[in-house]
């Protein structure tokens, strides 16, 4: 890009950093309406890893084959990490970016979030693994270049200093790159396997989509106050970003999924969730229709709502949320 | 792994294509339809051990033993040939794909290594009928006839086992009484895991267990309450369900008064302390009605210790009838208490039920004042429709019994309402379901478990359930909950009750024997049939006579009702109890029904469980064309469910599993409300609470059917 352009938004943060004034954020003057409504959902939606009884799929894991169990734990490895970033990093760069207080407060909770997330793959871990096989895990995360790779090019851009570029790096992450790893529990849970991980992973899944939702919305937002000409700038940086990371994405795709002869179905499901993190931003999708038929079994495994029907023989699912609190009056009571 | 194919999607994939829309905007029932036809195709055809007749194919079985010998043995072989011929004449044929996964995934017969199909639908229907008629013929196919009909259809346990000689028991609902001694409590813990084992869900009564801070042996504050108990139960069970073909499930009740009632609850927050968390019990709250009337005061509710009130009545606490007693026991000095304020109760108990759909409600003084057998309910079970009385056990010091008293078990079995209408021989279908749920119960016999068998042997208890209802009404384009909806539940409910009682009468005639206790029933005195003989019960709405008219289903009167009623007086009838309207999951996908007598949950329901992974429902009956019948769960509300359920409860003995359903705009006021309209409107138990959540919009995956309102 070109440092002549500065933009608005880097203004107004460095006049924000000038001022130094402290302010109290006041929940009762909403500039935004969209703050509070990610808030709530984002609240009602809290969840910690010890609801689900993952230990249920102990008999399922026993089932797959050993290269099967390398690949989820590889698999789950890779997810850890992205969390790891997003939660420890990625949220919290967003946060000196925000454009109201409101905005910073979620922030902080989608921070918080994606460390719950991050101890889940942790607690899936523990319940089903042993101990060496999750180093092992663990170490193949490290090594595998294309993983590294995919950090490195995500972590570069929180560190850099353009509040819009971080924003596109962002939901790009929760939009898109998590999807590649997001493939296989769905997998397995459209053919009877590890249900209640799959249950646990949806829960990640349904924060994901609104965290994604609310970058790219809060990055929208963030574009109107730019000139039509840096708008071009940085969306052809956005298209340049997601294309840099999608040849990444499948050679590391190759790397996990290529023994098993799923890259292909899992490529359809990159393309699907790029165009999606794409309309996220704003943008038109890239990837033509055809090439996002996404495997109809994975589509429908995905949908992070809570219309599962469940027995006492089931896990709790993925479906409640923490209620609202209204007490009783005396009409309520007539009898 | 299954490789995804390019050209030809999978049934896995026809399957979930159902839950997206096609490139017309309609719902794709002709791929769900591929979806069956392509599992037979590529998979159970393939997977079939292949016989050349059925002599090889039964002396391989039961050479193999995979057969009972015995059963079989009961039959002549021209029988049997005559009989499986009949089976097959039906032709058959799955109507969704569901229904088919489900039935080759968790009922039929396998080779022992699980990999190959020994049986069709066909198969296990003869098998189930052969072991249900005992060796009578005429009976045995007139069973045929009833199942593959998809009239009656026996419960999962039943229509599993049958025949198998490798095999869990044929029922699998049981209900335990815990005293307040280690005996009592040790016992249930090792009955528990017995049941388990044997594939079956538990629940266990609690009431009487003193709370914590209560003394023991005169030292206070020694006991650590009813916490620990369930802790040991969660381990036991954890430990049980790995042997288990079926996962075992366990339920706990515990009384509204009881001082461990606010941590009992807690148990099931989502932010609890893992030492007293429980993730995998179900929690049952039996509400006795003082607690709703101050409630409506508004002023503060007693907790009595059960350890008290024990030894100062001389009976547990459960078998207290609470609203008759409360003022005497707050009075009495010798009695523990504690007070919380009746409506925080009633609030609390609605936040646990947003955040995990527990607890269960049992109404204990409505269940009790429409209870016609002699003795106290303080309990239910794990889906909350069976409400029988049972007494407690005592033990000696060796831990030998000292009385064996008696609990529950219940063998259950639904008819299909929609083809139940459609029955040539409407009686008949009552009967032969009541016989065969009868022959169950004479079957069974849990030695494991000396109370249960107790229990059984003096009950016969049974419970006919119903399932289809919504299919059935959107089938004849009435809308569920509508006033031709209630005035037809009311009417179909009625009419089966009078069914089963003639039904049970005629065993009871046919082997001069009643259950045990049929004397102080309110059957025997007759006081039970005063509201039908009094009152005339007929259809409000043209449009439910013209059903019952079209039907041939012949309503019955006052007179017919005098007519049973003294008949039943002399001769009395078999079964304790006799109806009992369960949940219905796996048995109304095999049988293409919507589940019990609720709204569908979804147009296209997901299912989701431990074996199967995620596979979608359409409703019976649906098409393009009549969607508007089929308003869900969550549009329909509670109000229509209510009045639906309060429709059917008047003609049921026992209980029905009643969940509400509510969007994620309701407040816990939202769920109070509901469950005092429930009250007042006569319903005996509360199940689950469901609140759907829908995607906030943005965030939704794009044309999915399951996700649009």
């Amino acid at each position: 890009m070109s440092d002549m352009l500065i933009s608005s938004n880097e203004r107004e943060n460095k006049m924000k950093l000038a001022s130094k004034i402290s302010r109290p954020v006041n929940w009762n003057k909403i500039e935004d309406p969209i703050d509070l409504e990610v808030w709530n959902r984002l609240t009602s939606n809290f969840w910690l890893p010890e609801k689900v009884p993952l230990a249920n799929d102990i008999p399922s894991w026993a089932t797959l084959r050993p290269d099967e169990q390398i690949l989820t734990m590889r698999v789950f490895t890779g997810l850890t990490l992205l969390d790891t970033i997003q939660g420890t990093v990625g949220a919290i760069t967003l946060i000196p970016d925000a454009l109201t207080m409101h905005e910073e407060a979620v922030y902080t909770n989608i921070s918080f979030m994606e460390s719950v997330h991050a101890k889940s793959y942790s607690s899936i871990f523990s319940t089903l693994c042993a101990t060496t096989d999750i180093d092992d895990a663990f170490r193949w995360s490290e090594e595998n270049v294309n993983l590294q790779r995919k950090a490195e090019i995500v972590l570069n851009y929180y560190h850099g200093d353009n509040p819009l570029k971080r924003k596109v790096a962002s939901t790009l992450l929760e939009s898109f790159l998590f999807y590649s790893g997001f493939y296989l529990p769905m997998y397995w849970s459209s053919r009877a396997k590890l249900t209640n991980t799959a249950d646990l992973i949806r829960l990640i899944i349904r924060d994901e989509a609104v965290h994604g939702y609310y970058v790219g919305y809060k990055f929208q937002k963030g574009m109107e106050l730019e000139s039509p000409a840096y708008r071009a700038e940085i969306k052809a940086y956005a298209y340049d970003l997601l294309l840099e990371l999608y040849e990444n994405e499948i050679k590391y795709t190759a790397d996990l999924y290529d023994p098993h002869g799923l890259t292909e179905d899992v490529k359809h499901f990159l393309h699907y969730n790029a165009n999606k993190a794409l309309m996220n931003l704003g943008f038109e999708a890239l990837f033509p229709h055809e090439t996002t038929q996404v495997n109809p079994a994975i589509m429908s495994a995905l949908s992070p709502n809570a219309d599962e029907n469940h027995d006492f023989f089931s896990g709790s699912g993925s479906s409640y949320v923490i209620g609202k609190h209204e007490a009783t009056k005396d009409e309520d009571w007539e009898f | 792994m299954e490789k995804p194919k390019d050209s030809t999607y999978s049934y896995h994939e026809l399957n979930a294509m159902l839950n997206l829309y096609g490139p017309d905007g309609k719902i794709q029932f002709d791929k769900d339809r591929q979806a069956a036809r392509q599992y037979f195709l590529e998979h159970v055809n393939k997977n079939t051990v292949f016989f050349h007749n059925l002599k090889e194919r039964l002396d391989y079985l039961v050479e193999g033993e995979y057969y009972e010998k015995e059963l079989l043995d009961k039959y002549s072989f021209e029988f049997i040939t005559k009989i499986h011929d009949y089976a097959y004449s039906f032709k058959f044929r799955f109507e969704t794909f569901l229904g088919a996964f489900k039935f080759y995934t968790s009922y039929a017969l396998k080779t022992f290594d699980g990999n190959r199909y020994l049986e069709r639908f066909e198969d296990r229907i003869v098998m189930t009928a052969l072991l249900l008629a005992d060796g009578d013929e005429q009976r045995a196919m007139t069973l045929v006839a009833e199942i593959i009909s998809g009239r009656f259809q026996p419960a999962t346990p039943t229509f599993l086992n049958s025949g198998k000689a490798q095999r869990g028991e044929l029922v699998s609902c049981f209900l335990l009484r815990t005293e307040d001694n280690m005996e009592s409590i040790a016992r249930s813990i090792n009955s528990s895991l017995q049941l388990s084992k044997r594939g079956g869900g538990v629940a266990l009564l609690l009431t009487n267990i003193r709370e914590s801070g209560a003394p023991i042996k005169k030292i206070e504050g020694q006991s650590s309450g009813v916490i620990p108990v369930m802790k040991m139960l969660e381990d036991a069970f954890s430990y049980a369900n790995q042997l288990g073909a079926r996962q075992g499930a366990v339920a706990v009740y515990l009384k509204a008064n009881h001082p461990d009632i606010l941590k009992f609850l807690d148990t099931k927050r989502e932010n609890a302390d893992e030492k007293v968390r429980i993730k995998s019990l179900s929690l049952g709250v039996v509400i006795p009605d003082i607690t709703l009337d101050l409630a409506r005061k508004n002023e503060d509710m007693y907790l009595f210790s059960p350890y008290d009130v024990e030894k100062v009545y001389g009976v547990p606490m459960s078998d207290i009838c609470i609203t008759e007693k409360y003022q005497e026991m707050v009075d009495d000095a010798r009695i523990r208490k504690a007070k919380i304020s009746a409506r925080k109760l009633f609030e609390t108990i609605a936040e646990l039920q947003f955040e995990s759909g527990y607890p269960y409600i049992v109404y204990e003084d409505t269940v009790n004042r429409d209870n016609p057998i002699a003795g106290r309910i303080n309990m239910s079970n794990l889906c909350s429709e069976i409400l029988q009385v049972n007494t407690p056990t005592t033990y000696n010091e060796d831990l030998s019994y000292n009385q064996v008293g008696k609990d529950i078990s219940c063998n259950l079995g639904s008819l299909n309402i929609a083809k139940t209408m459609d029955s040539p021989n409407f009686p008949l279908t009552v009967e032969a379901a009541i016989r065969a749920l009868t022959a169950v119960s004479d079957l069974s016999n849990i030695g494991s478990v000396t109370s249960i068998k107790q229990g059984n042997d003096q009950s016969h208890a049974i419970g006919l359930g119903q399932m289809n209802l919504h299919g059935y009404l959107a089938r004849e384009r009435i809308h569920y909950g509508s006033e031709e909806g209630v005035d037809f539940t009311n009417i179909y409910f009625y009419t089966i009750l009078f069914h089963a009682l003639r039904a049970s009468n005629l065993i009871a005639k046919e082997r001069g024997k009643t259950f045990v206790g049929f004397e102080n029933s309110k059957y025997a005195t007759g006081e039970f049939f005063n509201k039908y003989v009094q009152n005339e019960w007929k259809p409000k709405t043209a449009k439910v006579v013209e059903l019952f008219k079209d039907s041939n289903i012949a309503i019955p009167t006052q007179k017919d009702w005098e007519q049973l009623r003294d008949e039943i007086k002399k001769y009395g009838i078999y079964n304790q109890n006799l109806q009992a309207v369960p949940p219905t999951g796996s048995i109304s996908y095999i049988n293409n029904s919507t589940s019990s007598i609720h709204p569908v949950a979804s147009k296209i329901e997901i299912r989701k469980e431990g074996k199967l992974g995620r596979v979608y429902y359409p409703a019976p009956y649906l098409t393009n064309d009549n969607l508007e019948y089929y308003a869900d769960a969550y549009e329909v509300g509670p109000e229509k469910i209510i009045a639906t359920y309060s429709a059917a409860t008047q003609h049921v003995d026992q209980g029905l599993s009643l969940t509400l359903f509510f969007k994620d705009t309701a407040t816990t006021r939202d769920i109070n409300k509901a469950q005092i309209t429930a009250w007042k409107a006569g319903i005996k138990t509360i199940y689950y609470i469901r609140i759907r959540q829908m995607a906030l919009e943005g965030t939704e995956v794009s044309d999915c059917v399951s996700c649009m309102l």
